[in-house]
């Protein structure tokens, strides 16, 4: 690399936002020599975090996370199905995510993202294999009927960690989840109790009304560039340095899962270590947040 | 995976079918009954805009009428398609979806396919398309929970939307639709008047110019009603501009602080 001193030449008598431009990479790697990112961060803080329950009315539960500038809006629909033979008294849940033209640039209508079946499948992965849900809770009436849990994720804004964000409004989603009271009526199909007629009809499922979530998953990506690890990278970060590696610890610091997807960076086991400390710092953060907005959900 | 058993079941929504509610709320003829959700006939639910919504986007706005929520996003002018012919005014592209826990039954939201052509139609009118010539403005909306009256509300947020990022326009475009049920005409309609409506009259307008950029009506209606409900939406889309304005106001001197 003799080619630092040049840009050292540019970049006294140019624009800070045109270097940034040009020569991103340098840009960035002149800030990591500082031990700090452009967005004024350390290199191993996250982001801002924020959490509101209940922003969509119409679902039965639902949950706005925000990292930074990434916005992800997770909702639950509750269904009614047939459980399969195998497991005639278990639920289902079926999840995906979006990514609707509206967050970002490079989204075109008719042209999903390429990042949004795998953020899908992750997620899928994640939610299903950490065993935070019993899908025994899920049950109606064994063999009979069971509930199907909708989990639709959105993404309004894209900035860096998808993955992140959306386990974070997905779980927090599950928490805000009020399963409604039903009935089986004449016809064998189960119908929502409503208030102004109650009488004469036995609700099937008074007590189960909300999910036991034991051990909730929380995840943290980073970045690897050299010898740094940046968390939570924003998506100019993950654009100009593309290894990534994501760490999904539960929340009594068991490992749930370890993404990492290729990179021109080989990480090296001190650095997935360090990348684990990292996540454990996290959790603790996030399940602060995730209690929190809870507790004041039912303060309301 | 115990979760995802292979193809998905066939399921369906455990809601109670609401089908003879429906006549016991609104008696037809009857003149005296209240709306649902308490309004006057002639009274608009509350509006809610604010701009910025989106950091990725050039501009944006998300707007909330009651529990009609939506978030648009415009992206550009940029750099058309490449099949694109050489164009001396720029281009519009429109689109508008729903998110699938927007309806009260899941995934009902593609029902509404038209609304991209028609959201094109009642902007493209406003728009100072010369002003961007050989490039595109992509506007794309989301609606987040639909609670009646969706387009007009797309249409209003989506030209706020156009006014944060920065795109000529003529005036803003406001937009109302009125609902006619038996001999009332109520205004800003929820999703449950619309559902048991005879006809429905939307106007997409430019208020401080006085022009109507779109007008559609539907289902049944005499002459004097038609004009009775063109009035009431113009006067209601003026109204509605005024809030537009000051909330985009209020961004720019936010910015300027």
């Amino acid at each position: 690399m003799g080619l630092p001193n040049v840009s050292g030449d540019f970049s006294s008598e140019m624009d800070v936002d045109a270097f940034r431009r040009l020569f991103p990479l340098r840009f960035y790697e002149r800030h990591l020599v500082e031990s700090i990112r452009p967005d004024a961060r350390p290199l191993g803080r996250a982001r801002d975090t924020t959490l509101a329950l209940g922003a969509v009315t119409s679902t039965d539960g639902s949950a706005l996370a925000k990292i930074g500038l990434t916005t992800m809006l997770a909702a639950i629909k509750m269904e009614v199905m047939t459980p399969s033979i195998e497991t005639p008294d278990e639920g289902c849940i079926a999840i995906d995510f979006h990514m609707p033209p509206i967050c970002s640039p490079l989204v075109r209508p008719g042209r999903p993202a390429e990042a949004e079946p795998v953020v899908s499948k992750q997620l899928c992965d994640t939610i299903l294999s950490s065993g935070m849900i019993n899908m025994k809770e899920l049950s109606l009436i064994s063999g009979k009927a069971a509930w199907m849990a909708y989990l639709d994720i959105y993404c309004l804004d894209a900035d860096g960690a998808l993955f992140d964000a959306a386990l974070l409004s997905a779980v927090a989603a599950f928490s805000h989840l009020q399963i409604p009271v039903v009935s089986m009526n004449d016809d064998g199909r189960v119908v929502i109790i409503s208030e102004e007629h109650q009488e004469g009809k036995d609700p099937v499922n008074k007590e189960k009304r909300k999910l036991t979530l034991s051990s909730i998953p929380f995840s943290l990506t980073s970045i690897l560039h050299k010898k740094y690890i940046l968390a939570d990278p924003t998506a100019e970060e993950e654009s100009i340095m593309d290894t990534l590696v994501t760490v999904v610890l539960d929340s009594s610091g068991r490992l749930v899962s370890l993404y990492k997807p290729g990179g021109t960076v080989l990480a090296y086991t001190s650095a997935i270590q360090d990348c684990i400390a990292l996540t454990r710092q996290r959790v603790k953060e996030l399940r602060n947040i995730l209690d929190e907005a809870v507790s004041g959900m039912e303060v309301d | 995976m115990a979760g995802k058993a292979g193809a998905t079941p066939t399921t369906y929504a455990p809601s109670p079918t609401t089908q003879k509610t429906k006549s016991l709320v609104f008696k037809n003829d009857d003149v005296d009954w209240v709306r649902p959700d308490k309004r006057g006939f002639q009274q608009c639910r509350p509006a809610f805009f604010r701009t910025g919504a989106v950091n990725a986007a050039s501009g944006s706005a998300y707007a909330e009428f009651g529990n009609t929520k939506v978030i648009v996003s415009v992206f550009g002018p940029r750099e058309s398609k490449k099949a694109m012919m050489y164009s001396d005014v720029g281009r519009l592209n429109c689109n508008v979806s729903y998110t699938t826990f927007a309806t009260p039954i899941r995934g009902q939201g593609s029902d509404h396919k038209e609304f991209s052509s028609m959201l094109h139609k009642s902007l493209e009118g406003a728009i100072i398309l010369e002003t961007f010539p050989k490039t595109t403005v992509d506007v794309f909306a989301l609606i987040l929970e639909s609670g009646g009256s969706d387009l007009p509300v797309v249409i209003s947020c989506a030209s706020v939307a156009l006014a944060d990022a920065g795109i000529m326009m003529y005036d803003l475009v406001a937009s109302v639709s009125v609902s006619c049920i038996g001999k009332n005409l109520i205004i800003d309609p929820i999703l449950e008047e619309e559902s048991c409506q005879d006809g429905s009259l939307m106007i997409t307008c430019m208020p401080s110019r006085y022009e109507v950029t779109q007008l559609t009506v539907t289902g049944e209606w005499s002459a004097p009603k038609i004009s009775e409900g063109v009035q009431l939406c113009l006067d209601a889309c003026s109204k509605l501009a005024k809030i537009m304005r000051s909330c985009l106001k209020e961004s720019a001197s936010s910015l300027e602080e």
